[in-house]
């Protein structure tokens, strides 16, 4: 045994697990559901998949999906609503398409996890045990000075699709032309690393149109962001970005872009340095994972929920998973695809386990878009392994920097097909 | 251990397990993830077992195996032009593009169909459609792509039923000698004597069939 390396043991166990999988299928023929119970917290990019996965790859397992709401607003393409493009019923699901996989779907918020009985406890009291638990709860806000619920509902965050999307575009439309559009943008790591620069982009494009004298400015407390390179390039052609009629200015951490509290009663942000006063202000606070995490102590200093990159099972709690933007899954980012992708891992490694096998090699993928204006579509596409313990891009990258008008055209058209296939794969 | 040896033992437990799973048990040690892994993660753009449910993404379900190499084998060289294609086909090795093609290549194909939320869909025009019709009869489309564009074979793919707006799109590129799509010398001498309006009652010709 001791000769044995690592590859070699789990391909010996691979082939002893197959012969008892073999005869356990056998005797099992027939009888549906009794392979195990796995609950699933969080019916969105990530949690949805992952129930649908596990079913689509074996029926005997007995999946229940809990979400506290009816319909689901997907964050991916909100930016178009904001932006007075797109309407918000095209971004609403629902869960009738998952359960035809014979998913149970529970509308009912999950307030406790007990690792030790292995139960869920939702607010109305009722109680699921699990054999295998999958939370994907998504994120919560980190907090500001000055940004409680009451500010929200005047300084939206439009960070979860759905009425906050609405309100965030009605106080656009009716912002004051002349006034800026601000923009407060969160500290890294947080969900959709391109989302508040793609909003800017499409705010300024609705502002060209509508409030010629107003222009968007970002307070940001980082120095770069992502797709940096193609956003800016972009927004000069665009924009004017750069000039002093530039609809956009960014204003970085290093150059007093930093907001330390924001008063929402009289509309002002407040940086180190200066103040700014807006009739529409947007603030994207900083995030942590979603408060279900967090009481059920799978979240460590970072806020973050560390996993094993395999299985996305939590380091801290035995037969929990946590996926998508809660999870701390270095190497992928914080946006729906890598939820998407990360729920097929988890989905294909719980199925493993419980019919004990070993998890197999995991692949990962992300493929994200961002509009800069209604006709201008730009991406990152990457494929991603576990090498030496580690989740690496083996190959991707941007979009060509020097790309045609037709080519940033076909990636907004693609982006628009994309959301129509990754919803489909979804909740159908 | 032997490298060898291993093999040995897995081909014992192979054989106790029952022939079938000998194959696959060798394969699955070989090439590390799983054909089903590598695939699933096609589909958050091409959708659930590849059936798309975008307008300019292509179904690729149930396209031949040897097709669905090729193309990708292209786009991993960098030969096919591409705006995102490129790039992802670049990480994944020979092998690996093969146990996806397989994957797709054994699932069921099905026309393209949009849904309640479905944006931006071009929708098939008749009179295009029965344009495109005279001119798949004039240019002979129908010799490589038979009973119009059902057929399928090694190196033909499916075209009837495919979704409307990625037909265009391949069309205008097929069309731009610019981009040098790879393509057979008979797909080229087509397009040479089509013109691009020709090519898109093609296309809804192609998109209306079911």
């Amino acid at each position: 045994m001791s000769m044995l390396n690592r590859r070699s043991f789990v391909k010996l166990s691979g082939a002893a697990a197959l012969v008892g999988l073999s005869a356990t299928t056998v005797s099992r023929t027939g009888f549906a559901a009794d392979k195990g119970k796995v609950v699933v917290i969080g019916g969105g990019y990530g949690g949805a998949i992952a129930a649908k996965y596990i079913r689509m790859a074996d029926q005997g397992i007995d999946v229940t999906l809990i979400e506290q709401n009816t319909h689901y607003y997907s964050c991916p393409l909100s930016n178009w609503v904001v932006a007075g493009f797109r309407d918000i019923e095209v971004q609403k699901w629902g869960y009738e398409g998952l359960k035809k996989h014979g998913i149970k779907v529970v509308h009912e918020q999950a307030t406790e996890i007990d690792p030790a009985t292995k139960t869920v406890t939702t607010k109305g009291g009722t109680k699921f045990k699990y054999d295998r638990l999958i939370v994907s709860p998504g994120v919560n806000f980190k907090p500001m000075e000055g940004y409680d619920a009451e500010a929200m509902e005047k300084m939206p965050h439009a960070w979860n699709a759905g009425p906050q999307t609405v309100l965030l575009h009605k106080q656009l439309s009716e912002m004051r032309d002349g006034d800026p559009f601000i923009m407060v943008a969160p500290t890294d790591p947080f969900r959709c690393p391109p989302g508040p620069y793609e909003r800017a982009s499409l705010v300024a494009h609705y502002l060209m149109k509508n409030k010629p004298k107003s222009k968007v400015i970002i307070l940001d407390p980082k120095d770069k962001f992502s797709k940096m390179g193609l956003f800016t390039a972009g927004w000069t052609k665009l924009y004017g970005y750069g000039t002093d009629k530039s609809k956009i200015e960014w204003i970085p951490g290093g150059e007093g872009g930093k907001v330390t509290r924001v008063d929402a009663k009289t509309m002002t942000v407040y940086t180190e340095m200066a103040e700014f006063k807006s009739s529409c202000i947007n603030i994207i606070p900083p995030q942590k994972a979603n408060a279900i995490a967090e009481m059920a102590k799978l979240t460590d200093e970072s806020g973050w929920c560390p996993i094993n990159f395999d299985t996305f099972e939590s380091k801290i709690h035995k037969d929990i998973h946590v996926i998508g933007d809660a999870s701390a899954a270095t190497g992928l980012p914080k946006s729906g695809y890598a939820a998407n992708s990360e729920a097929k891992v988890c989905a294909a490694a719980i199925v493993a386990l419980l019919n004990g096998q070993k998890p197999g090699e995991p692949s990962y993928v992300n493929t994200c878009y961002s509009m800069l204006s209604p006709t201008y579509g730009i991406s990152v596409a990457a494929v991603y392994k576990l090498q030496e313990g580690k989740i690496k891009e083996v190959g991707g990258g941007l979009s060509a920097a020097d790309a045609s008008d037709a080519v940033r055209q076909q990636e907004a058209l693609y982006n628009e097909s994309w959301y129509q296939s990754i919803m489909a794969d979804t909740f159908s | 251990m032997h490298r060898k040896k291993v093999h040995m033992l897995a081909l014992v437990s192979g054989i106790m397990a029952g022939g079938f799973l000998l194959s696959s048990t060798a394969s699955a040690a070989e090439a590390g993830a799983t054909a089903a892994m590598l695939a699933n993660t096609c589909a958050g753009c091409h959708g659930t077992d590849g059936i798309s449910g975008g307008p300019a993404m292509p179904t690729i379900a149930g396209l031949p195996a040897n097709y669905l190499k090729t193309i990708m084998g292209e786009f991993k060289d960098g030969t096919r032009p591409s705006t995102i294609m490129g790039r992802l086909a670049k990480g994944y090795t020979t092998e690996e593009i093969a146990l996806i093609s397989d994957f797709f290549s054994k699932k069921k194909w099905a026309n393209a169909q949009s849904h309640a939320n479905s944006k931006n869909a071009t929708a098939i025009d008749a009179a295009q459609a029965a344009k495109g019709g005279k001119v798949v009869a004039d240019a002979k489309c129908d010799k490589c792509h038979e009973d119009d564009g059902v057929f399928q074979d090694e190196d033909t793919p499916r075209v009837a039923g495919q979704w409307l707006d990625y037909l265009i799109f391949k069309m205008q590129d097929y069309k731009n000698t610019a981009l040098k799509v790879p393509q057979e010398k008979k797909m080229e001498t087509a397009m040479e004597k089509l013109t691009l309006e020709d090519l898109i009652a093609v296309s809804h010709f192609y998109a209306s069939k079911k």
